[in-house]
């Protein structure tokens, strides 16, 4: 039976009916249409469906849409688009960081989730974050390095 | 993989959710941070129709010292709040090194405690899609009387792959047990069945709620240790646990390996080598070789027999010269 639940996302009060069994990844991508989360494994070993949740990056595949009642959810949609990037986007495109870019979404949320709480890690904090995610194609050395720079950056801005 | 249909329980409190689970026996799933319930639903692995959700029941997630000073956890403590919490650190660093090495970032702000303990135990043949299951007979785990990952093998050979439970066993925790009409306490090492089919003692319409790490484990020298293949995301293939207790003469040593068996293995011959010899180098080696005769039957997951025999040999060597090494130091004047 479907559930009316209300979720906060990106800022705006989203209400959708859903059953129990469908995954929030699916809730965002086909009830409210924001594709920029991507779905892959389904089983939390890629990080590829990683979004914001109360501050916290999760695998949007193994959390329940019905769990998500009241919650507050950040997508990658939150960040930026072509007019106006948000220095982690500019800083992974600088850093030749993204190529086929199918796992791009969740890795930058992953990096966001980590410099919100921590703005300036160093480079073994930022590696055991982005431990959870996997790129096939461009390797995770660049994107290391894109993270690593933003972190750098905020520092000299201060 | 899309999820099976269910139906969805999400009690308020305790008492709720064990009259729940009390009328919903084996047909009920318990999901706290549905990293391991929901990923082996989708494999269609187990399929329950009922998913009690406990994540966020208060009770449940609390960390705090009781009044003589033993650390009680909440089953569903998230591992991320556990990692962060000074109590665990201070206290049980080894403990701290276990649940930082489960998962990634992601999973470990999902996943609880209690759900690490209870995780489902896993084997290459079976953990797979329906599809891939059906090419072949029913295996034990499936109501059948093959083991398609152990040739001939009597009983299911699923591997445990908790991170926690064997530090908590070396530390000596005691879990709680609840079910509608009662509780029953009892020491984590008596909690695992060497069974992969069903692997704890858990009753129908019983569920973990608490974990109590006695104080006087803090005391001990404790530390865990993780073979991966790579650092992040994998389960282990070998983890071991150990804690040494008293004057660090070696009387009181434990060592619990796991991710090669389906409970957590404790080295009873490894451990009486120290005991009588205490722990200098010769008794190490002779420990360290005691330990692969301890295995049994090992062939499941990743890789070969050999080589995990030969992991626990290097594992328990690393363990004891670590303890050994940090006694010495601790023993220099300042």
């Amino acid at each position: 039976m479907k559930k009316i639940i209300a979720l906060n996302v990106n800022g705006e009060l989203r209400e959708i009916a859903v059953n129990p069994w469908r995954t929030l990844v699916d809730a965002l991508r086909e009830d409210l249409r924001l594709t920029g989360t991507k779905r892959a494994c389904g089983q939390g070993s890629c990080g590829v469906c990683t979004v914001i949740m109360d501050g916290k990056a999760i695998l949007s595949c193994l959390t329940l849409a019905v769990e998500c009642e009241g919650r507050s959810i950040t997508t990658i949609e939150a960040l930026g688009g072509p007019d106006g990037l948000h220095p982690l986007q500019q800083s992974f495109i600088d850093h030749g960081a993204v190529q086929c870019g199918f796992c791009t979404p969740g890795v930058i949320m992953t990096a966001k989730a980590l410099l919100d709480g921590n703005p300036h890690p160093d480079e073994e904090e930022i590696k055991d974050a982005l431990a959870g995610t996997y790129c096939r194609c461009t390797g995770h050395i660049k994107t290391v390095e894109a993270v690593r720079h933003v972190a750098q950056s905020d520092r000299e801005a201060e | 993989m899309r999820l099976p249909h269910f139906e969805h329980l999400k009690p308020a409190s305790l008492q709720e959710c064990l009259a729940a689970l009390a009328e919903s026996g084996d047909e009920a799933g318990l999901m706290a941070g549905g990293t391991d319930l929901l990923c082996n639903m989708k494999f269609g692995v187990i399929k329950p129709r009922k998913v009690v959700s406990i994540g966020s029941i208060p009770e449940l997630c609390q960390v705090s010292e009781d009044g003589d000073g033993n650390l009680q956890i909440g089953a569903c403590a998230t591992l991320s709040d556990l990692v962060q919490n000074p109590l665990l650190s201070a206290s049980f660093p080894a403990l701290h090194d276990a649940i930082k090495s489960v998962g990634s970032v992601h999973v470990r702000n999902m996943a609880t405690i209690g759900g690490n303990i209870c995780l489902a135990p896993r084997c290459w043949y079976y953990n797979q899609s329906q599809q891939w299951r059906r090419a072949l007979t029913a295996c034990h785990r499936e109501g059948g009387i093959e083991c398609h990952a152990i040739g001939g093998a009597q009983r299911c050979h699923a591997i445990n792959s908790s991170d926690t439970a064997p530090v908590l066993m070396a530390l000596d925790a005691q879990v709680c047990l609840r079910r509608k009409d009662g509780e029953r306490w009892l020491p984590l090492r008596n909690f695992f069945r060497d069974d992969g089919n069903r692997h704890t003692v858990l009753e129908a319409g019983e569920m973990l709620t608490c974990i109590v790490i006695p104080k006087g484990s803090a005391k001990h020298r404790s530390l865990f240790i993780k073979v991966q293949l790579r650092r992040g995301l994998d389960f282990a293939i070998g983890s071991v646990g150990a804690s040494l207790g008293g004057n660090g003469q070696g009387k009181e040593i434990t060592l619990v390996m796991n991710s090669l068996c389906s409970a957590p293995l404790i080295l009873a011959k490894a451990a009486q080598a120290i005991m009588e010899e205490g722990l200098n180098d010769a008794a190490i080696a002779k420990a360290a070789t005691a330990a692969r005769g301890e295995l049994g039957t090992v062939t499941n997951l990743f890789t070969s027999a050999g080589y995990k025999r030969q992991i626990v040999e290097v594992l328990v060597k690393r363990a004891l010269t670590e303890l050994k090494t940090d006694v010495v130091a601790r023993r220099k004047p300042h």
